[in-house]
């Protein structure tokens, strides 16, 4: 008998997507209400827009758009890269809870495959559900996406997602580590709505605040891609938040990776593994 | 291959501000296994499971070395040698089929879907697991065949290090000696490290059988 080969990344990546989807598609009804929550949420705020959305138009300005427009855009951006920063944690949860993360990780697997394949199914969802937000927003709400910069667009949502993910994965060397009490998905969860300018421009808050929401990745990615999307911005009105973020990916990526391995050792250290 | 522990030492901390004292769980075990059956018995609490977690490389340990033929193996290489079975049999994804997850987790081993489901089907009919519970959802089994699932699993792998703890808990008798006939087999190729509350059923697998009483191996049983 021969050791057991380090599996491919792919084969564990196309492994972990089947057996996500056959898990969720076998909760039917919560798919369905899942579907209508979204379409729920959007007509909020359409209607919030419709009443109030003339009264935010100076700070909406430096975007060229609307209230409903903008928090569409953010909605449909964010549901894309928050994907990222919530999914890495939650998938692990449920595999403590479920008692089958000791037997995911007493195989060969690599940690970094498993990282990789561990969100793959939330993210093919995402892209599902963005198309969704695409296709509604031009078929359903005739929303104006004509000065569209999509290259930048792109860029700024590649960098964005990277981001994200590598905070969801230090997010999940929490649930590693402390399976409950989680105090990066704290901070994204709690203020990553307030200070991050998804609900509303982040010129709305006063300056003590506007600075603090200067810390948070997600400032400089909502700003970029709405002003991508709605001004057809380019490299010279961006390349500040696009440095930003550049820098956030280049030593969130690597350090989160690294402290996700670290936090695993701790656990098969402590006997931890299997616990939730 | 041949496997070795020299000086095995876990230490279980105790959790942070609880008051309790670290749980000290193998105190300096030494061990040689291979090749064919080993069995290791011992009373609740004396250290098995934490034994073949640490051989299996599911947990680090905090002092003493594992080596494989000769050569001193980390536990991302015992990962790689080694196949656990656990003594709870309810490690799957409950809302897939019984072979889905075989495939899942044969996938995570290097296995192609076709070789897991292969391997399966052959090791269900040795162990008297239809097809039928094969494809049925795995919270729909019993506890038996959850039981007959984890073991499957486990062979599955044709890791050179096999460690079945409790392999026999839940199974009817038939189903018994078709995982005796199964362990002999596998010893021919692998080495097999049994335990088991049986000492019948011990007897009737291993060749050896030492006997593990606080963390320390205190002889041979036969």
């Amino acid at each position: 008998m021969n050791a057991a080969p380090r599996p491919a990344a792919a084969a564990v990546i196309a492994a972990f997507i089947r057996r996500d989807f056959l898990a969720e598609s076998s909760y039917r009804l919560s798919f369905v209400l899942g579907a209508l929550a979204t379409l729920a949420n959007l007509a909020i705020f359409y209607f919030i827009g419709e009443l109030f959305g003339g009264s935010m138009a100076r700070q909406l300005e430096p975007y060229g758009t609307g209230y409903f427009t903008y928090v569409f855009t953010s909605l449909a951006f964010f549901g894309y890269i928050g994907t990222g920063a919530g999914s890495y944690s939650e998938r692990l949860r449920l595999e403590q809870m479920q008692g089958t993360l000791e037997a995911t990780l007493s195989t060969p697997l690599g940690m970094l495959p498993f990282l990789a394949a561990m969100s793959a199914w939330n993210f093919l969802f995402a892209t599902f559900e963005l198309l969704v937000y695409a296709l509604a927003g031009v078929f359903i709400f005739k929303l104006d996406f004509s000065a569209a910069n999509w290259p930048m667009a792109a860029l700024v949502f590649a960098l964005s997602t990277a981001c994200f993910a590598a905070l969801g994965m230090l997010s999940s060397c929490f649930v590693v580590l402390f399976k409950r009490g989680n105090p990066v998905a704290w901070v994204l969860n709690n203020f990553e709505g307030l200070l991050g300018g998804i609900y509303f421009p982040v010129a709305v808050l006063p300056g003590w605040l506007a600075s603090v929401s200067n810390l948070l990745p997600v400032t400089y990615a909502v700003r970029a891609f709405q002003l991508a999307v709605h001004k057809g911005a380019g490299l010279a009105e961006l390349k500040g938040d696009l440095a930003v973020l550049f820098i956030f990916a280049l030593v969130l990526i690597p350090a989160s990776a690294w402290l996700f391995s670290l936090s695993v050792k701790r656990a098969r250290k402590t006997g931890t593994l299997g616990s939730y | 291959m041949k496997f070795e522990a020299r000086g095995l030492v876990k230490i279980f901390p105790a959790p942070v501000l609880s008051g309790a004292a670290p749980l000290r769980a193998l105190g300096g075990l030494d061990l040689k296994a291979g090749p064919g059956v080993l069995g290791v018995e011992g009373p609740n609490g004396s250290g098995k499971t934490t034994l073949f977690k640490a051989l299996a490389g599911i947990i680090e340990t905090d002092g003493g070395t594992i080596l494989a033929d000769g050569e001193a193996a980390d536990s991302e290489r015992l990962r790689e040698l080694a196949a656990y079975c656990p003594s709870n049999p309810r490690a799957f994804y409950f809302r897939l089929s019984a072979a889905e997850n075989l495939r899942f987790f044969g996938a995570l081993a290097g296995l192609s879907a076709g070789q897991a489901l292969e391997s399966a089907g052959k090791l269900a009919e040795t162990l008297e697991l239809s097809p039928a519970d094969l494809e049925r959802r795995f919270d729909r089994l019993s506890e038996g065949n959850m039981q007959k699932v984890s073991l499957i699993r486990s062979f599955s792998r044709r890791a050179p290090l096999l460690l079945l703890d409790e392999p026999f808990r839940g199974l009817d008798a038939d189903s018994q000696q078709g995982l005796l006939e199964l362990i002999r087999e596998t010893a021919k190729t692998s080495v097999v490290v049994v335990s088991s509350h049986s000492p019948e059923l011990l007897r009737a697998a291993a060749y050896r059988v030492l006997r593990l009483e606080a963390g320390r191996l205190i002889g041979e049983a036969i």
